[in-house]
């Protein structure tokens, strides 16, 4: 069988999931599945341009090996989990798009591993875009998809008052993924968040593309005052809890941090799963 | 936390994936230790007798009626105290074949051991049943039967013991009441020949007479008071009548009819005159009357001087007065005779009385000593007839023909050691290295307080869990996933491997 084939397949069957859009415009490289799309509905224009610059795309292979998924690892549970999160936050945001914030009840739980799968799972939609920002200070992980880990980023941003937002948006790889990554980090980084510029980000962010979700990838909620802060910036908040990692106490205070009527709910990360069964 | 049994299995499969090195090292450890302990677990026999044992107390069928005997301590306690106790031990001390020369210390901690491998169960009413249990098979049928003979030898010996005592005891009541019975007849005949009135019944004899004397007493008083009534009333009759009567004489007639002819004259003398016929008819005839009275006093007058005593026509004795005299005197004898007989009865009443006293008290006595005498006699017959038996009862014992002491079923000892076989051990070891990580798993789940499951965060903070991240294997984790796995299964596989040799070489009887 050949690979077109199998693509060809794989498409039928995710063809409810999947909505239809164009071939890439030219001059970009679409992913192999979106090739194979109908054209019946006119792209955002957004979308099309971000096409542009989507320099170079990873495979499948490469993605699961960095631990994110893909709408090709069928078997994969996480994947269809990753895409009812998704259709629960559209739901809920009413198809508007939104600021949402992950984050982990404490260090280790797994926040940066939600927030960056489900703004693949987002990107899946070819009618949508994600942007995953780094806001885990403490411990940054974002910098790890960009194709070169020292390119500026949210620092950068802070401390040059002239840079423009877009010098430090960039393309991790995943189609329609974008990611800002924490940059090269001072002294007192936690100044950042309260500042007005910071503010004026998230709103410009959410505000310039009606398609974009913004991902903040929050520090663990242990640390009150920047999850706090975080949270008030955002839209909806999801708390990550790992399995035999996050107790009972972590939890009640880290909901405790945040406001009732921005909580999603709980995403209980990594629940044990024997490989090769179903 | 409520969790469906399904919710639990799906739990502890995938908690048991979750931490399998864990899982494995606990069932690897499990199965080692047990195979240890099935090696190191000493071999133990256990040989088994039954005595039947009727130890109905000798004394009471003998002395059933006659003595309530005192209860028989319990059964099983009694046994238990003859087998376990110091003769029976040591004795098997020796046919067991632990040096009897011993220090004193060690035999003690020695026959202690043993007493803790003894166990004795009373089965049924009369069955008493021995276990014991040794590491080395011969001996451990040895001790049993040693136990089984030497119980049987004592209880016979005491049983013996038991009849001869009761004999004993029979024999020294039956000399006792020998002793009694003799004595009271020796006092009987005593006290009935020192007073021969002494007679059984002669009290109510004299009690008849008592009363028939009281009755003549009273009779004969009755009698004398009348007869001293009748005295009395003749005596006044007596002094009431004169001892003479005087008749009327011719001059006092004709003084009598003068005067009455007076008396007439006086009353006409009223009516009439002196003229009057009728007066002067009485006046002459009261005249002549008077001539007539003077006339015979003139005849008696003359008739005084002669001197001839001319008796008086006129005086007679009084007849009533000489009856009454004569009665008078009859009374006077009877009442003299009645007082007589009074007095001699009251003689004879006292002479009564007195002999009375003397035989109450004497009877008292014959009556007490009678009694004793006939009880001491039915007791001495009775004594007499149980030592009979009692006897019998201990030539039965000396010549073993009553013994009821009989090994129901001889000592006998299990083919193989009694202790758990190495099998179960191996299967034990098997079960548990599954069922101790599940359950410290199980444990873990329902105490942790680290979340383990996604019911649990819904529950408890009340929040909407928005969704269940299954573990994301990565192809790196898979790969080294599959090393993990092969290096446990072979773990597994050697310890199964090692428990499986040790079976079969313990089965061989090379282990």
């Amino acid at each position: 069988m050949s690979k077109i084939e199998k693509a060809l397949k794989r498409a039928g069957d995710e063809r409810g999931n999947l909505q239809l859009v164009p071939a890439a415009a030219a001059g970009g490289r679409a992913a192999p599945w979106t090739a194979l799309l109908g054209q019946q509905i006119e792209p955002p224009e957004t979308t099309s341009r971000m096409a542009e610059n989507e320099g170079k795309l990873l495979s499948a292979d490469e993605l699961w090996e960095r631990g994110i998924i893909h709408p090709e690892h069928t078997d994969e549970p996480a994947v269809q989990v990753f895409r009812e999160l998704r259709t629960k936050i559209v739901q809920q945001s009413q198809g508007e798009n939104a600021v949402i914030l992950v984050a982990s009840v404490s260090k280790g739980n797994g926040g940066s591993f939600i927030a960056r799968n489900l703004g693949a799972a987002f990107a899946f939609d070819s009618a949508k875009t994600a942007l995953l920002v780094d806001c885990n200070l403490g411990n940054p992980s974002v910098h790890r998809l960009l194709p070169d880990p020292s390119l500026p980023g949210l620092a950068d941003y802070f401390e040059n008052p002239e840079m423009d937002v877009s010098k430090i948006i960039h393309p991790v790889g995943i189609e329609r993924f974008r990611a800002i990554a924490t940059g090269g980090l001072r002294e007192t980084p936690a100044e950042y968040f309260v500042s007005m510029k910071m503010r004026r980000l998230i709103d410009s962010l959410r505000e310039r593309y009606r398609e974009r979700f913004v991902f903040l990838d929050g520090p663990p909620m242990s640390d009150i005052a920047d999850a706090r802060i975080l949270s008030e910036l955002s839209d909806y908040v999801l708390v990550v809890a790992r399995h035999g990692r996050a107790t009972n106490a972590q939890i009640e205070s880290g909901l405790n941090t945040i406001s009732n009527k921005k909580l999603l709910g709980i995403v209980f990360n990594d629940e044990p799963r024997i490989p090769w069964i179903p | 936390m409520q969790m469906y049994p399904e919710q639990i299995v799906h739990a502890l499969i995938n908690e048991s994936f979750h931490s399998r090195r864990l899982f494995v090292g606990l069932f690897v450890i499990v199965n080692i230790a047990m195979l240890a302990a099935g090696l190191l677990w000493p071999k133990s026999y256990v040989a088994s007798t039954s005595i039947i044992v009727d130890e109905k107390n000798i004394i009471e069928p003998l002395m059933k009626g006659a003595a309530v005997p005192t209860e028989m301590a319990d059964r099983n306690r009694n046994a238990r105290e003859v087998i376990l106790g110091g003769r029976v031990m040591n004795q098997v001390l020796e046919r067991g074949g632990w040096l009897a020369n011993r220090p004193a210390l060690e035999r003690e901690a020695l026959i202690e051991q043993i007493k803790a491998r003894t166990t004795i169960t009373p089965v049924g009413r009369d069955v008493i049943k021995i276990d014991y249990r040794d590491s080395d098979q011969d001996r451990t049928l040895l001790v049993t039967k040693a136990f089984a003979e030497l119980f049987i030898q004592e209880m016979v010996a005491e049983k013996e013991s038991e009849t001869r005592s009761a004999f004993d005891f029979i024999d020294k009541q039956a000399q006792e009441y020998q002793r009694k019975l003799m004595s009271t007849e020796e006092e009987l005949r005593q006290l009935r020949s020192s007073s021969l009135d002494a007679r059984p019944g002669s009290d109510i004899e004299l009690s008849a007479r008592l009363i028939a004397l009281n009755t003549r007493i009273e009779n004969t008083t009755l009698e004398l008071r009348e007869a001293e009534m009748k005295r009395a009333s003749l005596e006044r009759q007596v002094n009431g009548e004169a001892e003479v009567t005087v008749l009327a004489t011719r001059e006092g007639q004709f003084r009598a009819r003068i005067a009455e002819l007076q008396a007439k004259l006086d009353t006409l003398r009223l009516s009439f005159y002196d003229t009057h016929p009728d007066v002067v008819q009485l006046k002459n005839q009261i005249q002549d009357l008077r001539a007539e009275a003077s006339a015979q006093r003139e005849r008696r007058e003359k008739a005084k001087p002669s001197e001839r005593m001319e008796p008086d026509e006129t005086v007679v004795n009084n007849p009533v007065y000489q009856q009454l005299r004569r009665e008078l005197l009859q009374n006077q004898l009877s009442i003299d005779a009645l007082k007589a007989r009074i007095a001699d009865a009251q003689r004879l009443l006292q002479e009564e009385v007195n002999r009375g006293k003397s035989l109450h008290s004497g009877d008292a006595r014959l009556v007490e000593l009678t009694r004793d005498d006939q009880i001491n006699r039915e007791i001495y017959q009775d004594l007499l007839r149980r030592r009979e038996r009692a006897r019998v009862s201990v030539s039965m014992d000396s010549d073993r023909q009553g013994s009821n002491f009989k090994i129901l079923e001889p000592a006998r000892s299990s083919p193989s050691p009694n202790a758990p076989r190495f099998w179960q051990f191996v299967l034990g070891g098997f079960v548990l290295g599954v069922l101790i990580p599940l359950g410290l798993l199980f444990a873990r789940l329902q105490f942790d307080p680290r979340v383990r499951l996604a019911s649990a965060i819904s529950e408890r903070h009340k929040v909407p869990v928005a969704a269940i991240v299954p573990h994301l294997w990565s192809p790196g984790e898979l790969l080294g996933l599959r090393k993990e796995l092969t290096t446990l299964a072979l773990i597994v596989t050697a310890t199964l491997a090692l428990s499986v040799t040790l079976s079969v070489g313990r089965l061989v009887g090379v282990l």
